[in-house]
């Protein structure tokens, strides 16, 4: 926490971000759009919705659908265990659960160090902030623009 | 010289007889009738004995004379040649016993006489003649039966000599054959006495061995309730060690929930803003440890499973040296079984060699007995020997004093 506190002791701007793995992918969700974190328990799988949808499960009386995000980007398949867990997340009117194997926690990152998305990338590319660079290629974060990515989530699960 | 007497006394007879005409004759020249008587005489006294008278020389008167002259002449003439017989026989006779003194010639004694006188001499001299004849006869019967038994008694004798010598080197042999018997034996003796020791040492050592492997199945037996007490601490263990898992578990569990509410405790704090901003760090703080007694939860499950797998494996090598030490109490019992046969045999090999020892010692005793007999026995046949040695040139001496009689014997011509 040292550093944090040394960061946040500095004038220059920085953005808190929810930082979780799923698969070999590191993600960041701008930490306004995560209300909760909590185990995946039961899923329900949902007939006629894109595979993305892995399906709804409650929690305190809510019932959330629950998004795949490495199919979601054509990046592989999530599997759930007992360690698994579900964030939900918000924006405007959307809530939804996403999945991720393990929550790497909360982490302020100067904007300055916010790297703009590789050009000519796949389609993933078009729902990220940025990436920030890691001490190693694996430790590097991919910042989704989480906003639109529940949009083009909710039209296609509606498109259908 | 008494050989010449028979023939000297007649010549002398004669002689005289011749004188007395002689000395008639040179007395004086005797008349013609008388010169008849004259010649005759001296034609006798010259040896010519058959001269006569003749009658018709001799006159009337002388007839008579003549005629008794004439049968004076005839009894000369008879009596001379009765003389002259007796002469011939008596040097027949002499001749005869002068060869047989001479070669011994008794055969030739065939001398015959008419003489009466000489008769009776002849008679007893052929008597005796006869009687020497028979002994002679006799002698040399004997002295060639002498001779043919000396030969034998020769023969015996040597055969006697060389079977003595024979036999003396047979003792001598069977001597030698005893001593080596007796050597022999008493490297038995000595062999079963050894024999004997080693049994004895080879009983203290299966002794040992037996007193050991009593030792070695009572280990054997201590071994395997140590191991079954082994196998129930390691049930024992196990148990306590699942207890741990599961123990662990909770503990897992509840640094997970440790984990969800730290984070959200940090989501609240950041969605309170910058006053929220100390409570998040608290929360991220907690968020951390628990991360931290997952890590440790995770190292006791590896743990654990380590432990488990090394308990099955003791419980694995309990059982197999359960099973190895039966086995070895199996074998330990066998092994007892071995060694007390082998006491057994031991001890009867052991039994066996003294009794061989004995048995030995007493046939060397009897085998020197036998060596002292064997050397008396060729003393004697030594003596044996010499006196069969002396009988041998005994008899030989003797079969040469036969020969030599008989040579001397043969020079008796008896027929």
């Amino acid at each position: 926490m040292a550093p944090d506190r040394a960061v946040a002791a500095q004038a220059r701007p920085e953005q808190e971000f929810f930082c979780f793995r799923v698969g070999d992918l590191r993600f960041g969700v701008p930490s306004e759009n995560v209300l909760e974190v909590f185990r995946a328990g039961l899923l329900t799988p949902l007939p006629r919705t894109p595979s993305f949808i892995m399906g709804v499960t409650g929690h305190r009386g809510e019932v959330l659908p629950v998004v795949d995000l490495l199919r979601f980007l054509s990046k592989g398949e999530a599997r759930i265990g007992p360690r698994t867990r579900l964030f939900i997340g918000v924006t405007g009117s959307i809530v939804a659960g996403v999945v991720a194997d393990t929550v790497l926690g909360l982490r302020r990152i100067p904007v300055s160090e916010i790297l703009p998305p590789p050009l000519g990338g796949d389609s993933a590319a078009e729902h990220l902030l940025g990436v920030v660079q890691g001490s190693t290629a694996q430790d590097g974060i991919n910042l989704l623009n989480f906003h639109k990515l529940l949009q083009t989530a909710r039209q296609r699960a509606v498109a259908r | 010289m008494s050989l010449d007497t028979p023939n000297e006394k007649p010549a002398s007879k004669a002689r005289s007889a011749r004188k007395a005409p002689a000395n008639k004759a040179s007395a004086a020249a005797p008349p013609a009738p008388l010169k008849a008587f004259t010649d005759t005489l001296l034609t006798v006294l010259a040896g010519n004995l058959q001269a006569r008278v003749p009658k018709e020389l001799v006159g009337a008167g002388g007839e008579e004379m003549a005629h008794l002259l004439n049968q004076v002449l005839d009894n000369f003439a008879s009596s001379e040649h009765r003389k002259h017989v007796a002469a011939q026989e008596i040097d027949q006779a002499l001749d005869a016993l002068i060869s047989l003194v001479r070669e011994g010639d008794l055969s030739r004694w065939n001398t015959t006489t008419e003489d009466p006188q000489l008769g009776p001499l002849l008679e007893g001299f052929g008597k005796v003649i006869e009687t020497l004849r028979t002994f002679v006869r006799e002698i040399n019967e004997a002295a060639l039966r002498l001779s043919s038994s000396a030969n034998q008694v020769l023969a015996a004798s040597t055969q006697h000599e060389t079977s003595s010598t024979e036999q003396a080197a047979a003792i001598h042999e069977t001597t030698a054959t005893m001593e080596e018997l007796k050597h022999a034996s008493a490297q038995i003796a000595e062999n079963a006495g050894s024999v004997a020791r080693v049994a004895e040492e080879t009983l203290g050592a299966a002794r040992a061995g037996r007193g050991a492997i009593g030792e070695f199945i009572q280990a054997m037996q201590q071994i395997r309730s140590d191991g079954v007490a082994v196998a129930d601490s390691i049930a024992k263990l196990s148990k306590r060690v699942e207890r741990i898992g599961t123990v662990v578990e909770v503990i897992d569990e509840i640094a997970d929930r440790s984990d969800l509410l730290a984070l959200n405790a940090a989501l609240e704090g950041s969605r309170a803003g910058e006053a929220g901003k100390g409570f998040s760090i608290v929360a991220a703080e907690m968020r951390r440890l628990a991360e931290n007694v997952l890590d440790s939860t995770k190292e006791i499950k590896n743990l654990i499973t380590e432990i488990r797998e090394a308990t099955a494996a003791a419980a694995g090598a309990a059982e197999a040296s359960k099973t190895a030490t039966e086995s070895g109490e199996k074998l330990g019992a066998v092994a007892a079984q071995a060694v007390e046969g082998i006491l057994a045999g031991v001890q009867e090999t052991s039994d066996a060699a003294r009794v061989i020892n004995l048995a030995t010692q007493q046939q060397r005793t009897a085998t020197e007995q036998v060596v002292a007999s064997m050397a008396e026995i060729e003393d004697v046949t030594r003596q044996t020997t010499q006196a069969s040695k002396q009988a041998t040139g005994a008899a030989a001496e003797l079969t040469q004093l036969a020969a030599r009689l008989a040579e001397l014997i043969k020079r008796f011509k008896a027929d």
